[in-house]
């Protein structure tokens, strides 16, 4: 799979559609993509289906994306993660604290101090 | 009247309906298909109210029908007519019911039967037994007890009984032939056991011989074997037979066990073809013959001496280069007095593969032969790690593409006696670029070894990441340098080793976040703690570089002895 990201804009909603392997090679792009389309919509979605592996300069891009939205109170989730993503999520004990949702409609309106779920 | 006949009529009807179920329900359930064939014929003369009543079927290439049962005064089981002569042989030669209402004076009729048993046939009735495949045989019925002829109505009802019992005999052939296929099956299981069993045993402790062979059908026409010279070398064989299936397995057989025992008195690798090659040629192979290469080296495999005879050249490895020995005569069992040019080769630091035409006509995805190049490719991605992993990791790669023909390969190098193996060993750049193809290769080296996929995917996380810090914080931007990634077992451990000559790192400052923490930024040395055992950082002794070891025990599991499938 090649790497890519896609982008659908609004000023409600910012999808990012990210594909292939997100390692240090390119995750400073997608770290610009994120904090870009915040600027622009107050909602963003970080599609992840498409992703077979990332690394944590992937993961620390979609933290700060986060983190982002919650200064700004704005919307920000991951998007139907992959089997291969929510592996490292979980293995980095973030898959509680970063919004997962299963799709682009369950978004939430502003990122909220996450609820923990033990 | 007219009212009395439709019942009557519709009573039959219903009658004959009954018979039908009842038969049909009995020919499906049979276990026993001789048995209920045989009451199914006396049921079918009773309903049908006939004297007599049999079942003939057509003796496959033959061209004869045989009574196989019968009902009646006379017993005619076991007689043969010629297909097309008589009622029944050209009922089934037509494929069609024939009705004779006066025997006596009838054509079609054979009376020869009657004369000698004094049974006097008057009518007949006769319907063709057929599957999709044609004629199987027919059943007939003989002489109306009530004396009158059979009607177009009894020829209808002794149709429709011809279905069901043609769908019984047919079930119960297929049932048998699957007990014929199931039985051959058990006897190709066990030809294909005793010729793996005559493969060589895995050996350990530094022999510098490593052979497999993935048969591309139930049993191979290929072989491999080594053994000990009386003067301390080692003798090898690996060979092809032409053909496949059962004949050349046993050719195979016998080839093998020929070039093992001129082999075993130490003969050079060309006289020792030579004496293989007349002796095969004593006999007639029909047209068969066996592709082999022969060869003798020292323990420590450093010095080889091979001979070949219709045999794919050769490949020696060293350093990235390969060289080619080509074959040194035709195959063997061809002609006699032929003669097998050798070759020395000195394999310190190099590796030999020796393998059957089977490698290079792997299909890859695209159905093309990988061919002489592919296998060279082959060898050159695995090349990194030791024999017995190098070796599983092409076997693993090769079981992806398709096998058309039997694949063996024998691998002649200098082995360590024990110690860790190494399942990578690579220098790359420091670039974020390369981790991908780093992150591949270790992928494959870690499914190689057999660890399990979510732990795999952990560990070439975490190697990443430790990369990735040393290209990030080590180097650091603009700063140019490699990267030595170094992946080994030793048993249920495993050990990656990650080596760079950048500025000596302080081993302190290397802390790890904990994790959940949504902060970005040491992450890496997290995932490390938590997915390795153990891990240090030392700085090497030249004052320049650092040096990464992390450890991480999987589950221990068999070693693979042979590698075979």
């Amino acid at each position: 799979m090649n790497n890519g990201i896609e982008k659908e804009s609004s000023a409600e909603l910012t999808l990012i559609r990210l594909r292939g392997e997100v390692d240090l090679s390119w995750s400073q792009q997608v770290r610009e993509a994120v904090l870009d389309a915040q600027k622009l919509s107050r909602k963003v979605g970080v599609v992840l289906s498409e992703v077979s592996y990332i690394d944590s300069s992937g993961i620390a891009a979609l933290v700060e994306g986060f983190q982002n939205a919650r200064t700004k109170q704005g919307g920000f989730a991951l998007v139907a993660v992959s089997t291969a993503v929510r592996s490292v999520l979980e293995l980095a004990r973030l898959d509680r604290v970063l919004p997962i949702v299963a799709d682009a409609s369950a978004i939430p309106e502003a990122a909220s101090v996450p609820v923990w779920k033990p | 009247m007219a009212a009395v006949q439709a019942r009557l009529a519709a009573h039959s009807e219903a009658r004959a309906l009954v018979f039908l179920a009842d038969l049909s329900a009995a020919l499906a359930v049979s276990l026993d298909l001789r048995q209920t064939l045989s009451e199914a014929v006396k049921r079918i003369a009773e309903f049908m109210d006939a004297e007599a009543a049999s079942l003939f079927l057509l003796a496959e290439g033959e061209g004869m029908l045989e009574c196989r049962v019968c009902v009646g005064p006379i017993d005619i089981a076991g007689l043969r007519i010629p297909l097309g002569q008589g009622v029944v042989g050209r009922c089934v030669a037509e494929n069609a019911s024939q009705i004779v209402a006066d025997a006596a004076s009838d054509a079609r009729v054979d009376r020869s039967n009657d004369s000698d048993t004094g049974f006097i046939t008057r009518s007949l009735l006769c319907a063709p037994l057929s599957t999709a495949n044609g004629p199987i045989g027919a059943l007939e019925v003989v002489n109306k007890r009530s004396g009158g002829t059979f009607s177009a109505e009894d020829a209808e009802i002794l149709r429709l009984v011809a279905a069901p019992t043609s769908l019984a005999i047919n079930n119960a052939r297929m049932a048998h032939e699957l007990v014929q296929q199931a039985r051959m099956k058990r006897e190709f299981d066990l030809a294909r056991r005793m010729q793996k069993s005559l493969l060589p045993k895995r050996r350990r402790d530094g022999f510098p011989l490593l052979g497999m062979n993935l048969p591309a059908h139930e049993i191979s026409g290929d072989f491999y074997d080594y053994f000990d010279l009386a003067d301390g070398r080692i003798g090898f064989v690996i060979g092809d037979v032409s053909g496949k299936g059962l004949d050349a397995a046993l050719l195979m057989v016998r080839a093998a066990s020929l070039l093992r025992w001129v082999g075993k008195e130490g003969t050079s690798p060309s006289e020792w073809l030579v004496r293989v090659n007349e002796e095969l040629c004593q006999t007639s192979l029909e047209g068969r013959f066996v592709c082999a290469l022969v060869g003798q080296c020292d323990r420590n495999g450093e010095q080889v001496e091979i001979a070949a005879a219709g045999f794919p050249p050769a490949l020696r490895y060293k350093d990235g280069e390969f060289t080619e020995y080509l074959s040194g005569g035709a195959p063997l069992g061809i002609l006699p007095g032929m003669s097998f040019e050798a070759n020395r080769i000195d394999l310190r630091g190099a590796s030999l593969y020796c393998f059957s035409d089977g490698l290079t006509d792997v299909r890859d995805a695209q159905r093309q032969t990988i061919g002489a190049e592919g296998v060279r490719a082959l060898i050159q991605r695995h090349a990194g790690a030791s024999a017995e992993p190098r070796l599983r990791g092409m076997v693993t790669e090769l079981k992806h593409l398709r096998l058309v023909d039997d694949t063996t390969l024998l691998l002649v190098e200098r082995m360590q006696a024990q110690g860790p193996e190494v399942l990578l060993k690579r220098r790359f750049p420091a670039q974020a670029e390369q981790m991908r193809d780093i992150r591949n290769r270790l992928r494959s080296a870690l499914d190689d070894a057999g660890v399990e996929n979510a732990l795999r995917d952990q560990l070439v996380l975490v190697v990443d990441e430790a990369c990735c810090n040393v290209i990030r914080h080590a180097y650091g931007p603009g700063q140019r340098g490699d990267i030595d990634l170094r992946v080994s077992r030793d048993g249920a451990l495993l050990e990656f080793v990650i080596s760079d000559s950048a500025p000596a790192v302080d081993p302190e400052t290397i802390k790890a976040k904990p994790l959940g923490e949504c902060r970005s930024g040491g992450l890496g040395v997290a995932l490390m703690e938590q997915v390795m055992d153990e891990w240090s950082l030392c700085g090497m002794p030249c004052g320049c570089g650092n040096r990464l070891t992390m450890r991480k025990r999987i589950g221990d599991r068999d070693h693979v002895g042979e590698i075979r499938e």
